[in-house]
């Protein structure tokens, strides 16, 4: 009898523990801000020498992910004629922070030297220029495969941070 | 009637080199090479394989399910680059360096063979922006670059042929 008390009074501890943790966690997240659409600028490579595949390849693969994601209903590419037609619309725009080609042949071989990585500064604003949201991503190919692979792997930690941040529906005021 | 035989021999000698004249002319009108393109093209996968030429003002990438053409004039930038690919390459490759016995694995990926990337920025329809990627043999994306951009394509590298230009005008104004 005793036994049993002791058990559900653990499981109860343990329950309202796991309960107070989400609960702070949901509570600490910032309301999701409001856009139906999303026009992709080109990512400059005039600061830091970009070689074009990859200024090509960072594009592409940041359109192709935020369709993927859904969160935006429209994304548009950069001098769309169309996006102008729309009321919410929000700009990112990317530029290189930090940049190292890596070498495809030395990661294979050595398996601790040669990767890739890049950092961008991603930042959304609205249509009169007001900055959003601005965040550090960062890409990276360490182990096997391409280099042109970082630009995949920068994509879909970008497409997550809008997801994390951005929800379709009507404009915020 | 020897000047009418002689008209005779050389109509009959135009009449037989004449397709051999036309087959030139095609060759000089487009470069086609083989080329994968890596991404970019509206409605294709990445790394589909296919064949890539310059015909009539277009850069015409032919693949199995059909041809994606993008006009020369709507390209606002071309630029080449070299690069490398495993010649032992996919999963194949992967599982064959895994398993070489005495870590002799990790000398295949040194095997590789060389490639040209060509990289065009270009506007659709509606003004939209596209960057595309293909990679091809070595020495096939200079002739490419120089036929689109003598086609209406722009380009922010100068090719060979401009930089010639600009050192012989520079040395007719020193003369």
């Amino acid at each position: 009898m005793r036994t049993n008390s002791r058990n559900a009074l653990a499981v109860f501890v343990l329950l309202t523990l796991c309960f107070a943790g989400q609960l702070r966690a949901e509570a600490k997240q910032p309301p999701k801000m409001k856009a139906s659409a999303v026009e992709v600028k080109m990512i400059p490579s005039d600061e830091l020498t970009l070689p074009p595949e990859f200024q090509a390849s960072l594009y592409e693969n940041l359109i192709e992910q935020l369709r993927k994601k859904a969160v935006f209903p429209r994304v548009y590419r950069d001098g769309d004629r169309n996006a102008g037609n729309t009321a919410d619309l929000i700009t990112l725009e990317c530029t290189v922070v930090k940049f190292k080609k890596g070498n495809e042949t030395l990661r294979e071989v050595t398996t601790i030297a040669g990767a890739t990585s890049m950092t961008l500064r991603c930042e959304f604003t609205d249509k009169d220029g007001n900055s959003l949201l601005v965040r550090d991503i960062t890409g990276k190919v360490r182990f096997f495969g391409s280099s042109l692979k970082a630009t995949y792997d920068f994509a879909k930690k970008a497409a997550k941070v809008a997801d994390e941040n951005f929800s379709s529906g009507a404009a915020r005021s | 009637m020897n000047s009418r035989i002689n008209a005779l021999v050389i109509a009959v000698a135009l009449f037989f080199c004449s397709p051999l004249i036309r087959i030139g002319h095609a060759q000089q009108a487009q470069t086609e090479t083989q080329a994968v393109q890596v991404i970019g093209l509206a409605g294709l996968k990445e790394n589909t394989k296919g064949r890539l030429t310059v015909v009539n003002g277009t850069l015409r990438f032919v693949h199995a399910k059909g041809n994606a053409d993008v006009t020369a004039a709507s390209i606002e930038d071309v630029v080449t680059g070299k690069d490398s690919q495993r010649v032992i390459g996919g999963t194949l490759g992967t599982v064959a360096s895994l398993a070489a016995p005495f870590g002799s694995g990790s000398a295949l990926p040194l095997f590789r063979k060389k490639l040209d990337t060509l990289t065009i920025q270009y506007r659709d329809a509606s003004g939209g922006l596209h960057g595309a990627i293909f990679t091809m043999p070595r020495g096939k994306a200079d002739a490419l670059k120089n036929e689109l951009v003598a086609q209406g394509a722009r380009t922010s590298v100068l090719t060979l042929a401009d930089l010639k230009k600009i050192l012989a005008d520079s040395r007719e104004e020193k003369r």
